[in-house]
């Protein structure tokens, strides 16, 4: 329970400092919040009609000032509304929300199985053709930005071969066909697959390369287990708790190819509208968005350590102590 | 009547890059039914690469040069991994040195040992299963089996662990044994209990058992015969009797006299001088001449043939030629301790 506590702590502390630095950061970077609450009329106006605008926004005020009192709505759950959007930030995320977890959730839930797929198929043959094949590709869409590979696919599958389509997340009208919705799908969920597989896939390549030549593979071979058996029984099973582990920290990894790709492909997702408000200066909406955003890291990494904890048995350190019939050796040293 | 296992003219080689590696050299032996054959020699000397080989255990840079393993008659040679999971577990098993590292530490020990019952019955109940599992833990002297059944590994002293690997290792009522060094990683008080309990074992379900140790001394209390091996060749072999009263190899000898019990009463341990040569490129010759106080000039030159002393004790050194001098053993007779 302590130690919970003391994770809380370190928890709520972690998010005050995200808020304050991005708060201080997008407020001292250069840019005009006004453009993203007036358009274009705010480039128009004079001297005093600025003035008065910014006194509304609260946006003259001093920048602790300005931060206490966003601390103190945002305490009671107020986080102020989106400059461009002209409603509550929490709307504006929670209409995206959605596009974002069914894009990054099907990525994630992809990588995952497929990696370990991959991981295993490479580490069967290991040496052979196939597996160098496998890694030298591997390595090169590991290595390509997501945004590049983005631009080429849609250059390839949208505007050469006319296959599918380039931006959005559903044709005009068409906002509840499923069908239609994957169909946009394919080709952001693909770039994001596609450069953060190998990373995941090569990790259990290594690790598990490393079992097979591990003393237990010889016992479990000597007693005639077939090799597909040792390897997944086996290996895999010691591979697992540090692939959790990995996972959980992937999490917010693959978010943020998410929130690129988003971007390219003008996805409605978290991803654009955090690019937007960052770009537009709409403050409300990215203090949100990054405190959302650093809320899930962290709790990623939280999962991560209690994975890692409650899954490998040697970790549960002090436990065997308890176990009765170990302190009597007896006949069996 | 071939025996159970039969070895002939046995090389193997590891092709590393830096060259072949010659670690065991056209080596025969046979192992008849219920026997227990003793493999002794320094480390580095072929001893576990034979066991290992065999059993088709050897990592993929490593193969079988020339010479044939037949069981009960039939050649296994060039069986293919399939062929050898088949083999592995029912035919033969293998105890290894280090019970430490062999078993995976992320299953529980009846689990472990469960999977090498249900290789070869895949369609056990539940049930019998735990009983079988249960049984072999009983076998092999562990303590409350139904309850350390459950545990891990790292839950188990060094002694219990190479007990549940003997567990496992019999689980699939194997008619051979390997044992390699099973003890060498234990303290010395339960060295002495895993060896009564090989014996014991091997007595109870009549498992011949090929036992690997550099321990002169340890083999006189499990072997029924011995094969001394030095740099990837057998130099001498005979019943443990033969052997122990009569060595006539000058390795042998030195094995002997490098027990602490040969060196009673004096001032210092006795050692072998020098060390093994490389096996990239063995030396011409007998392998052991350089460190052998009684070489005769033919030793750097031509290898020695087995020399039979009696129809089951044979040596590989010149000494044992007509022509060579008469030496008398270094070593007190076994019989005057």
């Amino acid at each position: 329970m302590l130690k919970w506590g003391k994770k809380l702590l370190f928890f709520l502390f972690y998010l005050f400092l995200l808020s304050v630095l991005v708060f201080v950061i997008s407020r001292l970077s250069p840019g005009d919040p006004l453009v993203s609450y007036y358009g274009e009329r705010a480039e128009k106006m004079d001297a005093q009609e600025r003035e008065w605008a910014e006194n509304r926004l609260g946006l003259r005020d001093p920048i602790p000032v300005q931060y206490v009192r966003w601390l103190e709505n945002a305490l009671q759950g107020d986080f102020g509304i989106s400059y461009k959007y002209k409603m509550d930030a929490a709307e504006v995320i929670r209409g995206r929300i959605g596009n974002t977890l069914l894009l990054g959730g099907s990525g994630f839930l992809l990588i995952f199985f497929l990696a370990l797929w991959l991981g295993v198929f490479c580490a069967w043959y290991e040496g052979r053709w196939v597996d160098r094949a496998i890694c030298s590709l591997g390595t090169v869409t590991s290595c390509i930005p997501e945004f590049w590979l983005s631009l080429v696919f849609i250059l390839i599958f949208a505007v050469n071969l006319k296959w599918l389509p380039s931006s959005g997340a559903y044709s005009v009208g068409k906002a509840e066909d499923v069908g239609d919705r994957l169909w946009h799908l394919i080709l952001p969920l693909s770039i994001v697959v596609m450069t953060h597989l190998w990373y995941y896939a090569y990790m259990i390549r290594n690790k598990l390369l490393e079992e097979v030549r591990a003393d237990y593979v010889l016992l479990a071979k000597s007693k005639g287990l077939k090799r597909s058996k040792v390897m997944v029984k086996h290996c895999l099973r010691n591979v697992m708790p540090s692939y959790f582990s990995i996972m959980a920290i992937a999490v917010p990894h693959i978010l943020g190819g998410t929130y690129i790709v988003e971007t390219v492909f003008s996805y409605p997702g978290i991803g654009t509208l955090s690019y937007e408000s960052a770009r537009y200066k709409d403050y409300n909406l990215l203090m949100l968005l990054c405190i959302l955003s650093g809320a899930l890291v962290l709790l990623c990494n939280l999962a991560a350590q209690a994975i890692n904890e409650r899954i490998d048995p040697r970790l549960k350190a002090g436990e065997f102590l308890k176990e009765p019939g170990v302190e009597d050796e007896g006949r069996g040293v | 009547m071939p025996g159970l296992l039969e070895v002939n003219h046995l090389s193997i080689s590891f092709f590393t890059p830096r060259g072949e590696v010659e670690a065991v050299r056209d080596v025969s032996f046979s192992l008849n039914a219920g026997e227990v054959l003793a493999v002794v020699g320094e480390s580095g000397c072929g001893k576990s690469v034979l066991c290992k080989g065999i059993m088709k255990l050897l990592p993929p840079i490593a193969r079988i040069k020339s010479g044939s393993i037949c069981i009960n008659g039939t050649d296994i040679t060039g069986y293919g991994e399939r062929d050898m999971q088949r083999l592995r577990g029912k035919l033969f098993s293998m105890v290894f040195q280090d019970p430490m590292s062999v078993l995976n530490p992320t299953m529980t020990i009846g689990a472990q040992i469960g999977e090498a019952v249900k290789v070869h019955q895949p369609r056990i109940a539940k049930k019998e299963l735990t009983e079988k599992v249960i049984g072999f833990m009983e076998l092999v002297g562990i303590d409350k089996p139904e309850e350390r059944m459950k545990m891990y590994p790292h839950q188990f002293s060094g002694g219990m662990r190479q007990r549940s690997v003997m567990a496992t290792a019999l689980a699939g009522n194997p008619k051979i044994l390997f044992a390699d060094e099973p003890t060498t990683a234990l303290d010395v008080t339960i060295q002495a209990q895993i060896l009564d309990l090989l014996r014991d074992v091997q007595k109870k379900l009549g498992t011949a058992t090929v036992f690997v140790s550099h321990d002169l001394g340890v083999v006189a209390r499990v072997a029924d015969r011995v094969a001394v091996m030095y740099a990837g060749k057998i130099v001498e072999t005979g019943t443990v009797e033969e052997v122990y009263y009569d060595p006539r190899h000058p390795y042998t000898w030195g094995l002997m006299r490098a027990l602490p019990a040969f060196s009673k009463g004096q001032d210092y341990l006795y050692a072998i001088p020098g060390m093994l040569p490389t096996l990239i490129d063995p030396p011409k010759g007998d392998a052991f001449a350089c460190r052998n106080e009684y070489a005769l000039a033919i030793d750097y030159r031509e290898e020695p043939p087995l020399f039979p002393i009696t129809d089951t004790h044979y040596a590989a050194t010149w000494l044992l030629d007509k022509r060579a001098p008469r030496i008398t053993a270094p070593v007190r007779r076994w019989k005057d301790e």
